[in-house]
């Protein structure tokens, strides 16, 4: 250890000068602290008691949400809170009670609401009443003496400028909840924040929200403010653009007004949502005010929640629409041909149960684009039993993804059920129930019994059939601005592919010429989703009348209506899906909203209403499946 | 013979264990309060929430329990592996310091942190250990040719260890950790003893660049000290934070406020009241009663470690222990300073008392280094 010298110096006095020089140190800093404290201490006492500091925290201004063109769908505007100060008013149960009586609330519940804001500290300001009018403000304003300790701030609260257009897919915000309180996700949230709670709101709270910004501000033993002590500005939230293009949303809006039901429309070749409309709706702005119970109550009513949004989390049976991907499924397994005829008498014998075409008297002699045109039980029961559920299954569920949620990321969303042998194996607990029936196989083929799918899995299956056999994940946001112009997030061009399909091209041809068959042929059942032929825009798709029984009663309910179709049939741009809930047939009911869709999304006028209404050549197609 | 056997243990500083433990207790006793948020809930490193009403407690008990270890850490190292890498740390140290200036994260205005993905790591604490094992090295190595005291020639070097790292972490700007970082260099050299005639005339210099210094600080630097001579001046500006901070310390007279009563600090009048201003809770709330008793806390534990200095038996050992007793010396002293209006607002904090993982670590880090020391004093007998 050559290294360790003994040290040649005194080491002993050294560290004693050392300890002399901390000692000495200490004690001048223990001097200055007598200083402070004892000699000069009740001079500072009373300028700490007269330093009155009121902690303000001031909440952001939220992003905004526009629509795919940048045009403003939700903005902010100013708002009143009324909020109160314990620690300034001598008698708080007094001061509540007064304002109770001003605001016409009842006194009890304001009260509660103070309770409940208990652990807040005395100086802080606790929240009494959200976005009030400015009347109440006057009223309140003109009574200040009577109370003590009631500040009016002014706070950002959303506004919708076009009321509940898209109120599904932009969603609503409302304070925290307890329970999200406890949650890590809302980890530096505060009691009273308001925060997104559906929808695009929801899901991109994080960028929405900003930064709280907090104001310290120095107040006279009257509470009222002589100065700022210090403050943090509040970063406001960045702004969320979506793929949503407002004109779109308010016809698709418009057409299911009165009824229920789902519309979505999207751009099959990059996956962008052009719009989602759900009926029945709500109006995001009744949740800036506190919800009454019966608010609630129409909201979450059993036979239509408003809350429910019908394109992601309906799931119903497809109908007919289903059939096109029968077809697909068939034909790129070779059980039967373009080309091979079958005969329709209006049923089909399956042992000895009857299977009924929706055309009672037989569609004749049917290949397979008449069979698509005429959308033809019989033909596709046959075409159904070669295939098998299982290879349907196959083709519907691996494929073209049914059966499991589409993923656009906003809220929960329905997975749908596309049956099979092994689905039925796993979910019945029967022996007996487990084994599929080869006669369960022909309500499958045609879109019908245990099979369901949401508004927003058909858009997405059938994108995949017209773009060329891609798959894509839809999407509802395009990028995120944040307040000082940085671009936080933006969807590349560019899709997100979720399965590029290896189908015969011949096929998916043969396939979308039959759908724009479908719309142009003179028997078609869904030529009134057709644009006015001067503008050489031709549509393709496929209808669907979905039967519904109703579980409780048994009794049938009125059908579902279904149109999906694209267009143009060239070139598809835009593919959409109707849903009327209990609408009917689905040429009638479903086929004329995505018309509607259609003809603004390519600009054209409405047509004239005589022509709208004409008479229809024939009454549309009603599937059904009798069983005797 | 490194290993921790049993006859290390015949060597353990008592003393020095029960005020290394007692500080950050008490520490936390006055962060519980000062960080006191009765909503609050405390998430824990993003893994989970904690329903505590003191976030900065919490966690700072989690940064004494990992601190401990690194402590353990700091005890199993012999002493002679420091003296061995002392040059690679210092090296090391260094890198980092001209790294942060390069892709430094700035936080605050200050380029202090390497973001390393997920936590951030501050080279200035680094430099602190780097720089006290290297001058305990090069000190020991070259003893003054005289035996008693350095001339200026032989001070070239050690000054040069000393003034690189102060310089990098000025720039930052970080003045407060420069200066501790000094005060220690310079304390190990002054240790070992410095002629009287160089010292003057390095006192002359150092009087005579202080002009350009004060030049090369940032406006804000220049106006904190500015203020400290005339706090009201501008008492909403720079000299908020002194003429706040005065007011809690003198408001809590002789016995303080009590417990979580303190209107200064649990009313925000104090922002960094759980970190650089920690000490101005202490007094108000425990009044001039409390302030001894840390202080006296904090003399034990110097008495602890000088004792430890004094019984070495070489001098890379003795320059050691006395290393980090100045550190944390310059740390108390100047924070302490700092919150009662002696010293300039720097931004350091208070050892083993303000909440903060990097400071908790590093300190606890040189403690245990110090008791390693200790009871390995009798290993390295001269040859």
């Amino acid at each position: 250890m050559a290294s360790f010298e003994r040290p040649s110096l005194n080491v002993n006095s050294r560290t004693w000068i050392a300890l002399g020089i901390c000692a000495t140190s200490l004690f001048i800093l223990a001097l200055r602290l007598w200083h402070l404290q004892i000699i000069n201490g009740h001079v500072f006492r009373d300028r700490s008691e007269n330093n009155r500091l009121r902690m303000v925290y001031v909440p952001p201004p939220r992003g905004l949400i526009l629509d795919r063109n940048g045009e403003v769908l939700v903005r902010n505007r100013p708002s009143f809170n009324v909020d109160f100060v314990t620690e300034d008013s001598p008698n708080p149960e007094q001061t509540v009670r007064a304002l109770a009586e001003i605001t016409g609330q009842p006194a009890d519940e304001l009260l509660e609401k103070l309770t409940r804001q208990g652990k807040r500290r005395m100086y802080e300001p606790k929240l009494l009443l959200r976005d009030v009018s400015r009347d109440l403000v006057a009223k309140i304003a003109a009574q200040r003496y009577r109370l003590p300790g009631v500040i009016i701030s002014v706070v950002p609260a959303r506004d919708y400028i076009h009321a509940d257009l898209a109120a599904h897919a932009i969603g609503y915000i409302r304070e925290i909840s307890g329970e999200q309180l406890k949650n890590p996700l809302y980890a530096g949230y505060r009691m009273g924040d308001v925060i997104g709670q559906y929808g695009v709101e929801a899901r991109y709270e994080r960028y929405l929200q900003g930064e709280r910004g907090s104001q310290a501000v120095i107040v006279n033993a009257a509470g009222n403010k002589i100065g700022e002590a210090y403050s943090h500005l509040a970063l406001p939230g960045s702004d969320v653009m979506l793929t949503i293009d407002r004109r779109l949303q308010e016809v698709a809006d418009r057409a299911l007004s009165g009824k229920k039901g789902a519309v979505v429309a999207m751009d099959p070749n990059t996956g962008d949502i052009l719009a989602m409309a759900a009926a029945p709706r709500f109006s995001p702005s009744i949740f800036t005010t506190e919800v009454s119970k019966e608010t609630w109550a129409d909201l979450v009513d059993a036979k239509g929640n408003k809350l429910t949004n019908r394109a992601t989390q309906g799931a119903y049976p497809p109908g007919s629409v289903f059939k096109m991907f029968v077809a697909a499924a068939a034909l790129s397994e070779g059980v039967v041909t373009p080309q091979e005829r079958f005969f329709c008498p209006g049923y089909t014998m399956f042992g000895t149960r009857k299977f009924r075409c929706h055309k009672h008297s037989g569609h004749g002699s049917v290949d397979l684009f008449e069979a698509v045109v005429q959308s033809c039980d019989v033909y596709f029961y046959t075409v159904g039993q070669r295939l098998g559920v299982d290879r349907i299954y196959q083709y519907a569920h691996d494929l073209f993804e049914f059966g499991e949620p589409a993923g656009l990321g906003i809220g929960d969303e329905s997975a749908g059920l596309i049956p099979s042998t092994a689905w039925k194996a796993k979910y019945f607990r029967n022996p007996e129930d487990k084994k599929w029936y080869p006669g369960e196989t022909l309500p499958v083929s045609i879109g019908q019994g245990a099979i369901t799918t949401t508004p927003l899995q058909i858009v997405r299956g059938l994108s995949a059939l017209v773009n060329g056999g891609i798959v894509v994940k839809p999407r509802i946001v395009r990028k995120v601005v944040a307040s000082d112009g940085r671009v936080l997030e933006e969807t590349p061009s560019a899709p997100d592919i979720v399965r590029k399909l290896d189908l015969d091209p011949d096929i998916m041809d043969r396939l979308k010429r039959s759908m724009v068959g479908v719309v142009e042929d003179k028997r078609g059942t869904g030529h009134r989703a057709a644009l006015p032929e001067i503008n050489g825009i031709s549509v393709g798709g496929k209808t669907g009348t979905a039967q519904v029984a109703s579980r409780e009663s048994g009794i049938k309910d009125e059908d579902h209506a279904w149109f999906a179709g694209y267009a143009p049939a060239d070139n598809p741009k835009i593919v959409v899906a109707a849903l009327v809930e209990n609408g009917g047939h689905g040429g009638a009911e479903a086929a004329p909203i995505a018309q509607d869709v259609f003809a603004a999304y390519f600009g054209i006028p409405d047509p004239p209403p005589e022509e709208k209404n004409a008479p229809k050549k024939k009454p549309t197609p009603v599937p059904e499946v009798n069983r005797e | 013979m490194n290993s921790l056997d049993k006859r290390l243990f015949a060597h353990f500083d008592w003393g020095l264990a029960i005020f290394t433990l007692i500080i950050p207790l008490f520490g936390l006793v006055v962060l519980f309060s000062a960080g006191y948020d009765a909503e609050g809930t405390v998430n824990l490193f993003g893994l989970f929430n904690v329903n505590f009403p003191s976030a900065a407690c919490l966690k700072q008990a989690v940064y004494l329990l990992v601190g401990l270890i690194v402590m353990g850490i700091g005890i199993a190292i012999p002493t002679q592996t420091f003296y061995r890498y002392s040059f690679l740390l210092y090296g090391i140290a260094l890198s980092l310091l001209v790294t942060v200036a390069g892709f430094g994260v700035v936080v605050n205005g200050s380029r202090r942190w390497l973001d390393l993905g997920g936590f951030n790591l501050q080279p200035s604490e680094f430099m602190k250990l780097g720089l006290i094992v290297t001058m305990a090295r090069v000190l020991s190595k070259r003893t003054p040719r005289d035996g008693v005291s350095y001339r200026f020639s032989e001070l070239l070097v050690p000054g040069l260890f000393i003034a690189i790292p102060m310089v990098l972490i000025a720039k930052q700007p970080d003045l407060g950790t420069a200066l501790s970082l000094g005060i220690v260099g310079v304390g190990q050299i002054l240790f070992v003893g410095v002629r009287r005639k160089t010292l003057l005339a390095i006192v002359l210099a150092v009087l005579a660049l202080a002009y350009p210094a004060w030049e090369m600080l940032h406006d804000y630097q220049q106006r904190r000290i500015l203020v400290l001579l005339d706090p009201e001046s501008d008492p909403k500006g720079s000299g908020y934070h002194i003429t706040q901070s005065k007011i809690a310390v003198g408001s809590g007279e002789l016995f303080g406020k009590g417990y979580r009563q303190g209107t200064q600090t649990q009313l925000e009048f104090l922002p960094e009241h759980t970190t650089d201003f920690v000490f101005s809770v202490l007094a108000e709330e425990w009044g001039f009663v409390g302030c001894l008793f840390l202080l006296g806390l904090f003399f034990g534990l110097f008495v602890s470690m000088l004792r430890i200095a004094s019984r070495t038996r070489d001098l890379f050992s003795c320059l050691l222990a006395f290393g980090f007793t100045m550190q944390i010396f310059a740390h108390v002293v100047i924070n302490i300073g700092m919150v009662i209006g002696l010293m300039p607002v720097v931004g350091i904090p208070l050892p083993l008392v303000s909440y903060g993982g990097s400071s908790m670590l590093s300190i606890l880090f040189g403690l245990g280094i110090v008791q390693g020391v200790s009871m390995r004093r009798l290993q390295y007998r001269p040859s």
